[in-house]
């Protein structure tokens, strides 16, 4: 009897033991994705925003240094990367590789921003403590950001393509060719549109966003971005009409628009892309041409400061890239003086001629230079505008791209014998 | 909840406690004896079928009142267990018979039942206080299990002051999770992990920016516990002998036992050694000429500057040795032990103190462990038991600064490239001049930095055992027990301003804080159940919980204040923590039968759940069996036949391994910008479903004893499946991730043990005791769901692991003229260790061991260092290939083959040898005892490996040891013991 007793004391002790002690401790060091999904509020949306802002800044020096390179606008010389001057380059046999930094760490980090900017789009969608029209304020920066990134991966793959959808990492979409992947960071852009109309912006955004940080200014952001890839797509009407929506303005400071700001600040960024003057070792110097083909007075030239000369591998240069001029300078994700150039650029080729010479000049005198004084001709003005392009957005990923949409890599210099001027990266080994 | 169960068993025991009968007792007295007329010290006399007994004071003699017709049982180790039935004498004399074979070692076997080795149905290693530290000591507890476990291939990851050791028994168990075994010290699970100081900070090792990287060499924490202690290790190999430890036990499992009193006379022993420590090979540096040093620069104009330079210190005598300035000083060790034991019958204990303090052959660095234990063991009644044994430990490393790194800042690294005609050497102020060699100038390094590990620990275990049910024929037993271990760990790595390469950071400061806890505890019920004299049936079941909490804070400070190292003394500081915690419960039953004392059958299950696991609520279930048929016992074979002792077994078991912490979850990344906060989606994908790995493990072997127990042979085989092995891949990154976790493949290792247990001389003077020991092991990855996946190392050009299935899971492949091939494996082609004691006339004792690892190769990047530094110094030398000096020839080899890297680390060494002498006075001096000796450890190595030692792992204790990039070399050390009891 008494075992008894003490036999079911036993077992029931052991159930109430194993009934009571599960455990599952969460994780302890950070959110998860998990946390986010389930009913976010708005501090946690705004911390997915800032996330997503903060994060477009990683590799964006590697960026610049990839589109600068092989465009022909800067050397990176670096003691202990070789591959810079090599693969990018083209020296001798050395090609361009799908498995090493130069690609697949800045596919990589625009991408996270994507998949960032995808949780939070459902994280908005799951919340139930946000209104609508909040959620839409979510969504449409998210779309715009998701575009943006993508652009920037495209650029550098081209006619190679890219992944549009990748919502769910275990099921991504295709690789998509470069007109239809265009077209569909377009339409991203125009839902981006759609949700930012009527939506009510409650999170915080940097001061890179300084005065777009409300729904209309992030409107007139994504339409910015909108006018930019409709040149790409040689859509130029449409790409006026994305300008008249966006903060485009022949009399608005060539600088006005949206930045990647940086600080000093806990868990905040450098900037990359910033180099000492003179520097040794680490350097980043302008192609010799940047200096060779510039007009006489054109103030463009105080952005390649001259320097020791600094060679490396063939290579030399005695102009440092001085355009990132701190630690903490901005880096510019789109801005007036690249509105105005595409302005020009889209009337080019709608044969308006004398409004594109008005936004030329517009360039021209911000630059200490005369007034237009060549052939108003289509072809001309093509010229004159890849120059101002070339000259007013040095160092900002876009020489590369210009001279490709126009078929000139031909024209680009060729520094050492058998080097090459390549058209495109070729996809990050883990996508093949 | 905890609480409630233990003062529920405790109320049932003593409910209980009346009702155990007392039968009608009579004092008989007694003497133990060696058979050579030796009294047996501590000899065991337990009344057969009860708990009671007594031991044997120094004289060899027992008091003990027993039943008239009672039996009892003799137990002492290293001798055959008797069993003598009374029969009416009060005075007995009894000869003990040696048990050369340990055939009546106690093995425990299950979570609280033990079993003789005799009937032992796996293979299981016993290390005895002896092997383990009375040959020659060693710095810390996991250096002194190396060379002595069959099955193990252990390696030291670094030659530094305070160890940092790898085990892994019987092959590679895992590719990213833990491939260690679990440590149990007086059954409380005591903690291993390895806690970097963030030096990755300092040398960028791995890229990426982090504080941390697994090549900052931390030492394992179980390098705390003191050898002096130990009583015996017994080591579990794999599952099959494992399995009832269930979701740790995949790495195996090594039960530490820590000395316990003994009941009469206090005994109190001092003990003192003293020792030092030189490196083990220094490799030698190149002898410049003006010409050689004018070489070191592909500019003409530089090179004449060399040259210059090169004369200049050769007229002035100003050529130095700079590896053995660094390496080559002489270290000093004392150690003392004080222990303090005794007792009644009711209550014994042990009480140690021990100091050690040892410098290491860098300047600035050594280690200091001091210990203090109490151990307690109280009979409460006839019935019930209680051991508790506490320690206190308080540890400390000065580990230097070595390994790899890519900021040109190691001693090393910093060495390999600075030639002998170069002034480092401070001036009349004290001021180091800059190395315009190196990034660091390795003299200025070693005197102003520090990285110091300080550990102050407690670990605490409790034992109850209460005898609550007996009858004739069935005894029931309560066996908890339990226990923590709480450390606090401090890590300070300081490099002041003044540093060469402090130029830009002006100084950097890294302060680690952790606090680990780890908890666990096992209730059990044990049931002896003597159905008739050929038939005994142990049930146990029982339930156990493991819970850990482990909080690490990393502070990394730059710009620090000149002469500060707080962190708030500093310009700049980032800050971050780690926590983890887990919570691993089980629930085990095992039934154990003995059948004619001959037959042993055990089968058990264990039932488990972990919070690491995907779904921390599945409960994972592990069964085991195993059997055993001792041939001579069962009258099959003749005992006084050829074979004194034949056995034959087999068992089975299944365990797994936890996944990592937090490998379930997508972390967020905190991404701040403009002051606002941000949450940036990690690289890393979770899998919410992710799955332990999952082993089972097939063991079967032959044990025997021939010439009356003279030579005792024990051959094992096993096969052991590692099902579902953790892996992370690379999925395509435009998923937003860079690696995810997934169950990859299987692997399986299969290998042989051989031991050998012999007496070949046994003379009235001599006595020689041998253990040979042979064993091998090779895994093969059988399925892997994902392409061939490099790991560990530094790609194909210098040699890579590649987990491919079909191939060995320690593969190391590289570069060849015609493609990617195998150069080598991690995975010796054997090893075989012997160890020895060889007494002269009971007084004079000579103990060594050896141990020879045949084969296995390293990828030795020391030498290639030392090569593009073109300080090697065989450089000149033109023994490869005639016409191109070697050291042209190697690094011509980098993007052509890696078979110049990949290199055979197989070794012979002495590990330790040790010569004792013992005078032993009458028991009316004062002192009772007096012992003398002298011991070297690895004095003897040879070995073809060019680098400094072939033990190294520049990865610590993961998958891909034996990387040898400029650790801190091995050392060898001498040591003299002086030891008094009284």
């Amino acid at each position: 009897m008494k075992k008894k007793i003490i036999n079911s004391l036993l077992f029931i002790s052991a159930g109430t033991f194993f009934v009571s002690c599960q455990k599952d401790y969460g994780n302890l060091n950070s959110p998860t994705v998990q946390s986010f999904l389930s009913n976010a509020s708005a501090a946690d949306l705004n911390n997915l925003v800032t996330g997503s802002e903060s994060g477009m800044r990683t590799n964006s020096a590697l960026y610049l240094d990839d589109v600068g390179t092989i465009g022909r606008e800067s050397y990176r010389f670096s003691a202990s990367e070789p591959r810079y001057v090599t693969d990018l380059l083209g020296a001798g046999s050395a090609v361009l590789s799908n498995s090493n930094f130069y690609i697949t760490n800045t596919w990589a980090a625009r991408y996270r921003v994507v998949k960032n900017c995808n949780t939070l789009i459902q994280a908005a969608k799951n919340s139930t403590l946000i209104s609508p029209t909040e959620k839409a304020g979510y969504t449409g920066f998210a779309r715009t950001i998701i575009a943006y990134q993508l652009l920037l991966n495209l650029n550098l793959t081209d006619s190679n393509g890219i992944r549009l959808d990748v919502s769910n990492p275990n099921a991504l979409g295709p690789i998509v060719q470069l007109i239809p992947a265009l077209n569909g960071i377009q339409s991203i852009l125009d839902s981006g549109k759609t949700d930012l109309q009527g939506a009510t912006v409650i999170f915080p955004l940097s001061n890179g966003f300084a005065r777009f940080s409300d729904a209309a200014g992030l409107l007139q952001f994504n339409r910015a971005l909108s006018a930019r890839v409709e040149v790409y797509l040689s859509n130029w009407s449409a790409a006026l009409t994305a300008l008249s929506e966006s903060f485009y303005g022949l009399n608005l400071p060539f600088n006005l628009g949206v930045y990647s700001v940086f600080g000093t600040g806990s868990g905040d960024q450098l900037n990359p892309a910033f180099i000492p003057q003179d520097n040794t070792g680490e350097v980043r110097v302008a192609n010799p041409s940047y200096a060779a083909d510039i007009l006489t007075g054109d103030d463009r030239i105080s952005k390649a400061t001259l320097r020791p000369v600094a060679s490396l591998d063939g290579l030399s240069s005695n102009r440092d890239v001085w355009v990132y001029t701190s630690s903490t300078a901005p880096m510019a994700i789109i801005r007036n003086e690249e509105l105005i150039l595409i302005y020009a650029e889209a009337n080019i080729q709608l044969n308006n001629l004398p409004q594109a010479v008005v936004a030329l000049n517009v360039i021209r005198a911000g630059h200490n230079l005369p007034v237009y004084s060549g052939t108003v001709s289509q072809p001309s003005l093509i010229n004159e505008m890849l120059y101002e392009r070339r000259y007013s957005l040095f160092m900002e990923g876009h020489r590369w791209i210009d001279v490709r949409r126009y078929n000139l890599l031909g024209s680009l210099p060729i520094d050492r014998p058998g080097d090459d001027v390549w058209t495109e990266f070729p996809l990050p080994v883990s996508e093949q | 909840m905890r609480k409630n169960k233990f003062i529920t068993a405790l109320l049932l025991l003593i409910a209980w406690m009346p009702l155990v009968s007392m039968a009608q007792l009579k004092p008989i007295t007694g003497t133990i004896q060696d058979g050579k007329g030796h009294p047996i010290f501590g000899a065991s006399i337990i009344i057969l079928g009860t708990t009671q007994g007594t031991v044997t004071d120094e004289s060899g003699k027992f008091k003990l009142n027993a039943p008239d017709n009672g039996t009892l049982v003799i137990t002492s180790t290293g001798y055959k267990s008797q069993v003598l039935k009374l029969t009416g004498s009060s005075e007995l004399k009894i000869d003990m018979q040696e048990d050369i074979g340990r055939l009546d070692e106690v093995v425990v076997t299950g979570l609280s039942t033990t079993i003789k080795r005799r009937n032992l149905a796996n293979s299981v290693t016993t290390i005895n206080a002896t092997q383990l530290n009375g040959v020659a000591p060693s710095q810390t507890f996991d250096q002194a299990l190396n060379g002595k476990i069959p099955g193990a291939t252990i390696n030291a990851n670094t030659g530094a002051p305070g160890g940092g050791e790898s085990v892994k028994l019987r092959g590679v168990t895992s590719v990213y999770g833990n491939t260690q075994p679990l440590y149990v010290v007086d059954g409380v699970f005591v903690d291993n992990t390895s806690t970097s100081a963030g030096l990755n900070f300092i040398t960028l090792a791995a890229s990426g920016g982090a504080l941390t990287s697994n090549q900052d060499n931390p030492s394992g924490r179980i390098s705390d516990i003191n050898a002096e202690d130990i009583e015996n290790v017994e080591i579990l190999k794999g599952a099959s002998a494992a399995a009832i430890y269930g979701s740790r036990a995949s790495g195996g499992v090594i039960i530490i036992t820590t000395k316990k009193g003994k009941a009469g006379r206090t005994h109190i022993t001092f003990s003192q050694d003293l020792g030092f420590i030189k490196v083990s090979k220094l490799l030698g540096v190149r002898q410049f000429t003006a010409q050689t040093a004018a070489g070191l620069s592909n500019d003409s104009l530089t090179g004449l500057k060399y040259a210059y330079e090169f004369d200049t210190a050769k007229t002035n005598g100003k050529l130095y040795d700079y590896e053995k300035e660094i390496f080559g000083n002489t270290g000093f060790a004392r150690n003392t032990l004080v222990s303090v034991s005794g007792g009644n019958e009711k209550t014994t204990f042990y009480l140690s103190a021990g100091v050690k303090d040892e410098t290491g052959i860098v300047k600035n660095t050594g280690y200091r462990n001091t210990s203090l234990r109490f151990n307690i063991d109280h009979h409460i009644s006839d019935n019930v038991r209680i051991g508790i044994s506490t320690n206190y430990l308080n540890t400390g490393a000065d580990r230097g600064f070595s390994g790899n790194d890519n900021a040109g800042v190691t001693l090393g690294i910093a060495l390999s490239s600075t030639p002998q005609f170069t002034q480092l050497h401070p001036d009349q102020y004290g001021n180091y001049p800059n190395n315009p060699f190196a990034a660091s100038n390795p003299l200025q390094t070693i005197a102003l930095m520090k990285n110091h590990e300080g550990v102050n620990r407690f670990i605490t275990g409790i034992g109850l055992e209460a005898v609550f049910q007996r009858s004739e024929k069935s005894i029931t037993k309560f066996i908890g027990g339990g226990g923590f271990d709480f450390y606090s760990l401090q890590t300070n790595v300081l490099f002041p301003s003044e540093l060469q390469f402090q130029s830009v950071n002006k100084g950097t400061s890294v302060q680690g804080f952790t606090n680990n806890l780890n908890i666990n505890f096992i209730t059990s019920l044990v049931n002896t159940y003597t159905a008739s004299k050929d038939l005994t049936l142990t049930t146990s079941a029982g339930f156990t919980q493991e819970d850990g909490n482990y909080n690490n804070i990393l502070d990394a400070a730059t710009q620090v204040i000149s002469g500060q190292s707080n962190i708030d003394q500093a310009g700049s500081l980032t800050a971050t923590q780690f926590r983890a915690q887990f919570q691993n419960q089980g629930i085990y039953v095992q039934e154990e039968a003995s059948i004619i004392e001959s037959i042993t059958a055990t089968a058990g299950v264990r039932f488990d759940r972990s919070s690491n696991n995907g779904d921390a609520t599945k409960f994972y279930v592990y069964p085991k069996a195993g059997l055993s048929w001792n041939l001579t016992h069962s009258g099959l074979l003749d005992p006084n036949g050829f074979f004194s002792n034949f056995k034959l077994r087999a068992a089975y078991g299944e365990a797994n391994n936890t996944p990592a912490y937090g490998s379930k979850f997508t972390s967020m990344n905190v991404s701040n910008i403009g002051g606002l906060p941000g949450s940036l989606i990690g690289l890393q994908e979770g899998q919410p479903n992710i799955e332990p790995e999952r082993q089972s493990e097939f063991e079967t072997g032959i044990d025997f004893s021939v010439l009356n127990g003279a030579l005792n042979f024990e051959l094992t085989y096993y096969k052991k499946n590692i099902y579902n092995f953790l892996m992370l891949s690379n999925p395509p990154s435009s998923s937003g991730f860079s690696t995810r976790w997934l169950n990859a493949g299987d692997l399986r290792n299969q290998g042989v043990e051989l031991s050998l247990n012999a007496r070949p001389v046994t003379t009235r003077n001599i006595v020689w005791n041998t253990t040979l020991n042979f064993w091998l092991n090779r895994s093969l990855v059988t399925r892997l769901i994902i392409p061939p996946t490099p790991q560990g190392s530094f790609g194909y050009v210098l040699g890579s692991y590649q987990i491919q299935q079909g191939a060995s899971a320690t593969q190391i492949l590289g570069l060849s003229p015609t493609g990617i091939v195998k150069w080598g494996d991690a995975e010796p082609i054997f090893q075989m260790n012997s160890y020895n004691e060889i007494t002269f006339q009971n007084k004079i004792s000579l103990r060594f061991l050896l141990h020879w690892k045949n084969g296995g190769q390293n990828v030795n990047l020391t030498n290639l260092e030392n090569d593009f530094g073109g300080t090697s110094a065989d450089w000149d030398a033109q023994t490869i290939q005639k016409g191109v000096p070697n050291g042209a020839y190697r690094i011509s080899q980098v993007g052509t083959s890696a078979q110049e890297f990949v290199q055979n680390s197989g070794y012979v060494k002495l590990r330790e040898i040790g010569l004792y002498y013992s005078f032993s006075t009458t028991s009316g001096n004062f002192v009772k005892g007096l012992r003398l000796g002298v011991s070297m450890t690895n004095f003897f190595v040879w070995t073809k490996y060019t680098s400094y030692d072939p033990e190294v792992s520049n990865f610590g204790t993961g998958f891909s040891s034996g990387v040898d990039v400029d650790p801190y070399p091995a050392t060898k050390r001498a040591d003299f013991h002086i030891s008094l009891d009284f």
